[in-house]
C-alpha cells in the first residue's frame, strides 16, 4: 500500500478488532513499527499509535523493523533492509540477542563495516536484502518467522511492563536541509 | 445535541504543534479552557525558513504531549470531551498527516466523533470565538502562508474577494529578514528594525495597486528590496544599521500601503451588501504588526466598519481556533469518519476560480 495509508489504517484496524471479536477497550497496549522505512508511512503509524495509547490509557510500544525481522531468527543475525539511494539499512544482533547500532551502508561497504561479525556460515542474514548480503559475507539466509505486524505485536506484548519511552520513528539519516548558501550582508559600524 | 459542547482541537499544519480545549453553551460565549502551542522556531532557525521534513519529525513527537497538557490545563479527562477537531489542511502534508492520525487515534480510542477543520476557516472564524461576530463579516487573512480577503457568510460559507497571486506577506517579511541578516521569524525582527528607519528613503514598488480588484502580489517587492540592498553593498561594501532600518521601514511601508488600499476596496464590496453590523477582522500572524494593524484600523473606520484584531496568541497558529471551528461545524451536525484525508491544498472558497496552483494537486487558493 503506497498512497492511502492514512485513509485505510483505521478502517483496517477496526476490521481486525471485529474479526478478533474484541473492542478498543480490550487492548492492553499498542505495538507499532517504527521503521526504518518510508518516513511518511512510519509517521502515520506512530502518530496513530500514540493517539490510541493516549485515549486508551495503555502503553504504546515502538518496535523497529530490524527487531521484527530478527525475532525468532538463529543468532547471531543480521537484519537487512533496503534504503534509498542504493544503500542498505542494517543491524546486527549478537549471540545474546542484543542489537548493535543500526546503520546505513552501500553493499561494497558492508564487509568492512561488519569485520567483527562471525563468518563461515555462523551468521544468519534475514530480511528483504538478506540474499545479497549473505553472498558478500559468506553467511546463511533465513526467512522471518512471522509477518512483521505479528512480530511487532509479540515483541510489544513482551515489553508492555517495562516500556518507558513513547514510540518514535527510527530515522537513519537527518532531514534533508541545508543552511542558506548566501552569507548575510556585512553590517558596517 | 448537548446544549454545552466541549471540543478538543489539534493543529500541526506548519511549524507550530498545538492542542486546545474550547467549550460553549449553545448561544453562549465560548470559553478557551486551555491552549497549548509548542513552537519549532529553534529547529528551523539555521535553515532560513521552515523545513517540511524537520517540522513533520517534530509534530509526531510533540502532538500527544500537547494534547495531554491541554487536557490537564483544562482540568478535563477525555470523557468530558464531545468531539475531536483537527486541521486536515491546507498546509505541509507531513504535519497534517501527523495531526489527522493522532486525532483519529484519540477519537477511536475514546469513542468520540471526529471533525476535520480547514486551517483557513480556523483563522477566519476566530473573530466569532473572541468577539462573537455575526455573519456576514469581512476578514483579511494575512500570514506566512496566506493572504486573502474573505467574506464570511456562514460557518462553511466563504467568498474570496481577492488574494495574493504569488507570495504571502509573512513570507516576504521572512525573506526580507534573511537578505538583511536579521533573525527569523522575520515579522517581529523587521518590525523592530523598522522603528528606527525612514519609510520614505527607498521608493519600493506598490505591486498591483494600479490594477482594479483585491488581488495582491509581494514577490516583486522582495526583488526590489534585494536590488536596493545590493546597490548599497556594492557602493559601501556592506550595510549600516541605518541602511538596514531604512530598508525595513520602506519595505513595511510598501506592504502596509498595499494591504490598506486593497482592504479599502474589499470593504467597499462588503459594505455594498449593507451588513447589519459591519465588521472588518484581520487574522493571521502578520496582524501582529502594529503599523499594518493601525493602517487597517483607519481604513475600517473610514468605511464605517468595526475593526477587530484578535489577540496575538489567537492570530498566529493555535489550536483554540481549530477547536472552535470544529465546534461550530459539529453544531451544524458535521462529522468526519475514519477515512478523513489530509489535504495539503484546500481552498476555503471552492466556488471562485483558482488563483494559485492547479493541475493534479489542485488549486492552492
Amino acid at each position: 500500500m503506497g498512497r492511502g495509508q492514512a485513509e485505510r489504517l483505521f478502517p483496517m484496524l477496526e476490521g481486525l478488532l471485529k474479526q478478533a471479536g474484541i473492542a478498543w477497550r480490550d487492548l492492553d497496549g499498542i505495538g507499532v513499527g517504527t521503521g526504518p522505512g518510508n518516513f511518511t508511512g512510519v509517521r502515520i503509524a506512530v502518530a496513530a499509535a500514540r493517539g490510541l495509547a493516549l485515549a486508551l490509557e495503555v502503553p504504546a510500544v515502538g518496535v523497529t523493523m530490524f527487531e521484527a525481522l530478527a525475532a525468532g531468527a538463529p543468532l547471531p543475525a543480521l537484519a537487512c533492509l533496503p534504503a534509498p539511494r542504493g544503500q542498505l539499512a542494517l543491524q546486527l544482533f549478537g549471540a545474546g540477542g542484543a542489537g548493535s547500532e543500526p546503520f546505513l551502508a552501500t553493499p561494497d561497504e558492508v564487509p568492512a563495516r561488519l569485520a567483527e561479525a562471525p563468518g563461515g556460515g555462523a551468521l544468519t542474514c534475514i530480511g528483504p536484502e538478506a540474499g545479497r548480503i549473505a553472498a558478500l559475507l559468506d553467511a546463511s539466509v533465513a526467512l522471518p518467522v512471522a509477518n512483521p505486524a505479528v512480530a511487532i505485536a509479540r515483541i510489544a506484548a513482551a515489553r508492555l511492563e517495562t516500556v518507558r519511552e513513547r514510540p518514535r520513528p527510527l530515522y537513519l539519516r537527518p532531514a534533508d536541509a541545508a543552511p542558506p548558501k548566501e552569507a548575510p550582508p556585512a553590517i558596517l559600524p | 445535541m448537548a446544549d454545552t459542547l466541549t471540543v478538543l482541537g489539534l493543529e500541526s499544519s506548519c511549524d507550530d504543534t498545538a492542542a486546545a480545549v474550547v467549550r460553549q453553551r449553545a448561544g453562549g460565549r465560548p470559553e478557551i479552557l486551555s491552549s497549548i502551542v509548542a513552537g519549532q522556531t529553534e529547529l528551523h532557525a539555521a535553515f532560513g525558513g521552515v523545513v517540511p521534513e524537520i517540522a513533520a519529525r517534530a509534530h509526531v513527537e510533540k502532538l500527544d504531549l500537547c494534547v495531554e497538557a491541554a487536557l490537564s490545563e483544562a482540568g478535563l479527562r477525555l470523557s468530558a470531551i464531545d468531539a475531536v477537531a483537527v486541521t486536515a489542511g491546507p498546509g505541509l502534508i507531513g504535519g497534517l498527516l501527523a495531526g489527522v492520525m493522532m486525532a483519529k487515534g484519540i477519537a477511536a480510542g475514546a469513542g468520540l466523533p471526529l471533525v476535520g477543520v480547514n486551517h483557513l476557516a480556523g483563522h477566519a472564524l476566530t473573530p466569532r470565538l473572541t468577539d462573537g461576530l455575526a455573519f456576514p463579516y469581512l476578514v483579511l487573512l494575512v500570514s506566512g502562508g496566506h493572504c486573502q480577503f474573505l467574506m464570511a457568510r456562514g460557518v462553511e460559507d466563504f467568498t474570496r474577494l481577492g488574494g495574493t497571486i504569488d507570495d504571502a506577506p509573512g513570507e516576504a517579511f521572512d525573506k526580507t529578514a534573511r537578505i538583511l541578516g536579521l533573525p527569523q521569524p522575520g515579522g517581529p525582527s523587521v518590525e523592530a528594525a523598522a522603528r528606527a528607519g525612514d519609510p520614505r528613503r527607498f521608493a519600493l514598488p506598490r505591486p498591483l495597486l494600479d490594477r482594479p480588484g483585491c488581488d495582491l502580489s509581494f514577490s516583486g517587492l522582495k526583488t526590489a528590496l534585494l536590488r536596493e540592498r545590493d546597490r548599497l553593498m556594492e557602493a559601501q561594501g556592506g550595510l549600516t544599521e541605518q541602511d538596514r532600518a531604512d530598508l525595513c521601514a520602506s519595505f513595511q511601508a510598501a506592504v502596509t500601503e498595499v494591504l490598506a488600499e486593497k482592504s479599502r476596496r474589499a470593504l467597499a464590496l462588503y459594505m455594498a451588501e449593507a451588513p447589519a453590523e459591519p465588521a472588518f477582522a484581520v487574522a493571521g500572524g502578520v496582524a501582529a504588526n502594529a503599523t499594518i494593524r493601525a493602517a487597517l484600523e483607519a481604513v475600517a473606520a473610514e468605511a464605517g466598519a468595526r475593526f477587530l484584531a484578535p489577540p496575538l496568541s489567537l492570530c498566529t497558529d493555535n489550536a483554540a481556533m481549530i477547536a472552535w471551528a470544529g465546534l461550530e461545524r459539529f453544531r451544524l451536525g458535521r462529522r468526519d469518519d475514519m477515512t478523513l484525508s489530509a489535504r495539503p491544498r484546500w481552498p476555503l472558497d471552492a466556488a471562485s476560480p483558482a488563483m494559485l496552483g492547479g493541475g493534479k494537486r489542485g488549486a492552492k487558493a
